[in-house]
């Protein structure tokens, strides 16, 4: 713990600063202590591998503050709690990014994503942390968003020196120990840090800023792609007893001649019928109907739905037009101002020959059905961020109507398709 | 053209036909060597198997589902049966009404298919359900009767068959199969996936050969124990998750907790104990049956009934073996500190002084800190300090530079905001 050879890693300075992290950022001590720190003369400055090891420049330790020292454990921690190297991983498949140019924007990327909002509260923002706004960016995207915005060029030339290790880029370097050496973390025991991490969290939630509140929700229930679950909700309530393809006694089997003596029942087909009520008070965006009720009129072609059974009522206080999908020139959506769905359900139900689903897109700010309808329900949510806490201000008995529990509901986000 | 004479041409000079040739090339082609390879979900499927529960395998098709049952079928000694429900009609699972020459005397006997009746007369084997989501809704019932009851038809499954499905994820299910809650929670969940590089490696001819989990007969007695005790230990701290059912679209057809899938928990810890296998099958099979969130839960529970009991470490202070990760080291010195507020004497409060020392010589030191703060607030009147306590002295300075370094933090921070 002395510094009495030159070059040698002051372990008492880097694990005072570790102590000053844990103590300004308590929720993180946990994924702090876990770390194991490994001393490497190759490292430009701290870096982690995806094993948890978090190998130290023993110049860099020398040259820089405690509290800056501090700092930089927090951000090397964050690398790993967000899991940047399994979604550089991830995005460099999906995008087919390759090459260590494309990393080093990872890295970059990742970055980005931390410096935005971690420093500040009792912890110096590290000299030469990269932000957002250096690279003419806004704040509080994610890596993947930031992935999209800047390029390689003259602004990021001084950042090349940038290395955060595989940890935050997901590309192994020359000095880590890979996955056999020691004091490695395995899978298992990385879930558990950052599950153990994002418990601290919830549990005390005055404590961590938003954007750790965030992360510790995303660990616990991590969020879904909505064309996914729309599509799984319609599927599954088209192909309901009583539509789609099945088996049914009430017709003989093609094979049957073939067995003379036993009866095996035939396969029927009956297309779903889905109508799809529209939400077009003024609260919903154009763009935000437009893609979801594409998305439906494709998943219900996908399930064997001719577009001929498909229907749209668009609906704000009333009811309004009821149209088969069929027409070429798309379809006309009218309305706004105030929305009662009660009108949408109505005019849909009453529709002849009756649906077999009623998928309705909706801000949910509707008074809904009492009882329930003769068919099945999807609920196509689009969430509305109300002002915080201003409405329950104004008004302290304001509660919006929630969808009922007899429909299913996908909340419909702006990302993850 | 010269090519096609020479596929026409019945023998080639050397007197070997192309259709020889070909199967030389084929034979070739076949040739693969194995190599071991630690393969997580495989052995996690085996266990399942060989705990006699249900397990369902979601996985895209083609990445080898069909050769990991090969692989299991050989290492469990039993025969393959593979059946493939898309291609199935429901009464061949449920059995074939025949009718015979009086029905009302004699009842309509359900004939079951031949596979059943040879996997029946075999007493023993593996049977595959592939493709169980691609099947029309009333040939899944059927199959979900076979997986459950182990009924085809009049017949009646032997217990040494045993039964793995598997369908595609919901996501990309071709229509809208999910399983109900109560369905879900009688399987273990696993998710399929490939390893690139295995896939890659295989391709070029070396494929892995898991070395797959072998039962010890001298842990079965202590493996009970040690499952009992974890699951019961974890649900009376945890009342609220014995039984959950799941809410929201994302977790729907997926593993919940339930006293039926707790039991199953139980049993595969159990498994898990007694052939040994790593924390990381246990995590696949655990977050399997009840679901990722009480999954979690239990296994940092394991985790921490793996630490060294405070008491034993108090009585044997100088022979304490304290675990590596810092992390743990520092969860077990707050549970030493702990013991001791609850019991303060003397001798206890030396030796863990003694503890403090030991975890300081054998690792970081900034771990200790907060253990040593508390434990030096527990001294009582007339209590000495015991001479250990000057070694802890560079914890003190270490103590002493964060909190100055947290000073300047704050004033800078507090500058810049």
């Amino acid at each position: 713990m002395t510094t009495g050879t030159p070059g040698a890693l002051d372990l008492g300075k880097l694990f005072a600063a570790r102590l000053q992290a844990a103590r300004v950022r308590p929720y993180l001590a946990t994924a702090l202590f876990a770390l194991h720190p490994v001393e490497s003369r190759q490292v430009p400055t701290m870096g982690v591998d995806r094993y948890w090891r978090c190998y130290v420049s023993p110049v860099f330790v020398d040259r820089t503050p405690v509290e800056e020292l501090a700092a930089v454990w927090v951000h090397e921690v964050s690398h790993l709690l967000r899991d940047h190297h399994g979604r550089s991983d991830r995005v460099a498949r999906e995008r087919g990014l390759t090459g260590p140019g494309e990393r080093l924007r990872m890295n970059i990327a990742a970055d980005l994503e931390i410096n935005d909002d971690v420093y500040g509260d009792g912890l110096v923002r590290p000299e030469g942390a990269v932000q957002p706004d250096r690279l003419g960016l806004p704040v509080g995207l994610l890596m993947e968003d930031y992935l999209r915005r800047f390029r390689l060029g003259a602004i990021t030339q001084r950042l090349a020196w940038l290395d955060c290790g595989s940890g935050a880029d997901g590309l192994d370097r020359g000095w880590e120990l890979g996955p056999d050496g020691a004091h490695g973390l395995s899978d298992q025991e990385r879930d558990l840090v950052r599950f153990r991490v994002a418990q601290g969290i919830n549990g005390r939630p005055g404590t961590a800023p938003e954007g750790w509140r965030r992360w510790a929700e995303e660990v616990l229930h991590p969020p879904q792609p909505w064309r996914e679950l729309l599509g799984a909700a319609v599927r599954s309530a088209t192909s309901g007893a009583g539509s789609g393809d099945d088996y049914s006694y009430g017709r003989p089997a093609r094979r049957s001649a073939g067995v003379p003596r036993a009866i095996l029942p035939g396969l029927r087909r009956r297309p779903p019928r889905v109508c799809v009520v529209v939400d077009t008070s003024g609260s919903v965006s154009d763009t935000e109907l437009g893609s979801a009720l594409l998305e439906v009129a494709a998943i219900s072609r996908s399930v064997g739905g001719r577009r001929d059974l498909v229907t749209v009522v668009s609906c704000d206080a009333a009811a309004r037009t009821v149209q088969p999908l069929c027409r070429a020139e798309g379809i006309e959506l009218v309305g706004g101002g105030g929305t009662d769905l009660r009108a949408g359900f109505d005019r849909a139900l009453r529709t002849r020959p009756g649906p077999d689903v009623v998928v309705v897109l909706t801000d949910g700010q509707t008074p809904w059905p009492a009882a329930r309808p003769a068919c099945r329900t999807v609920v196509g949510l689009f969430p509305r961020q109300r002002s915080s806490g201003s409405s329950i201000e104004h008004d302290p008995h304001y509660r919006p109507d929630t969808p009922p529990e007899w429909a299913r509901v996908v909340t419909i986000g702006s990302s993850g398709g | 053209m010269p090519s096609q004479t020479s596929l026409v041409t019945p023998a080639s000079p050397s007197g070997t036909s192309q259709l020889d040739l070909a199967a030389d090339l084929l034979t070739l082609l076949r040739e693969a060597s194995t190599e071991p390879r630690a393969d997580t979900q495989l052995e996690a499927l085996t266990l399942a198997v060989a705990a006699d529960l249900p397990v369902l395998l979601w996985g895209e098709p083609g990445i080898g589902k069909t050769a990991a049952l090969t692989q299991l079928a050989t290492a469990l000694d039993l025969p393959l049966t593979t059946v493939i429900a898309s291609v199935h009609e429901p009464s061949d699972f449920s059995g074939l009404p025949v009718v015979g020459d009086d029905p009302a005397a004699q009842g309509v006997p359900m004939a079951p298919p031949d596979w059943a009746v040879r996997l029946v007369r075999a007493g023993r084997g593996l049977l595959f359900l592939d493709e169980l989501s691609t099947a029309p809704p009333a040939v899944q019932a059927a199959l979900l009767r076979l997986v459950l009851e182990r009924r085809i038809g009049a017949l009646r499954l032997p217990p040494g068959v045993r039964i793995v499905a598997a369908a595609n994820p919901r996501s990309s299910a071709a229509d809208g199969w999910e399983l109900s809650p109560p369905l879900a929670n009688r399987f273990v969940h696993l998710q399929w996936t490939h390893d690139h590089d295995v896939v890659v490696r295989g391709l070029g001819g070396v494929w892995p050969r898991a070395t797959l989990p072998r039962l010890d007969a001298e842990k079965l007695p202590e493996a009970v124990a040690f499952a009992r005790r974890a699951v019961c230990g974890f649900l009376s701290a945890r009342p609220g998750l014995a039984h959950r059912l799941p809410s929201g679209e994302t977790r729907r057809g997926g593993a919940w907790p339930s006293p039926r899938s707790w039991e199953m928990t139980l049993r595969l810890i159990a498994f898990v104990t007694a052939a040994d296998s790593s924390r990381d099958v246990l995590s696949l099979l655990v977050r399997g049956t009840v679901g990722d969130g009480p999954g979690l839960e239990l296994l940092a529970s394991l985790d921490r009934m793996d630490l060294p009991d405070p008491e034993a470490l108090l009585a044997d202070a100088a022979g304490a073996v304290l675990p590596e990760r810092g992390d743990l080291r520092q969860a077990v010195l707050d549970g030493v500190v702990d013991a001791v507020r609850k019991r303060p004497e003397r001798d206890r409060w030396d030796a863990a002084w003694t503890l403090l020392v030991r975890a300081l010589e054998t690792g970081a030191p900034d771990v200790v800190v907060v253990p040593a703060t508390t434990l030096a607030s527990l001294r009582r009147e007339g209590w000495d300090v015991p001479a250990a306590i000057e070694r802890l002295a560079g914890v003190v300075s270490l103590s002493r530079r964060a909190d100055d370094a947290t000073r300047r933090a704050a004033v800078a921070t507090g500058v810049r905001r």
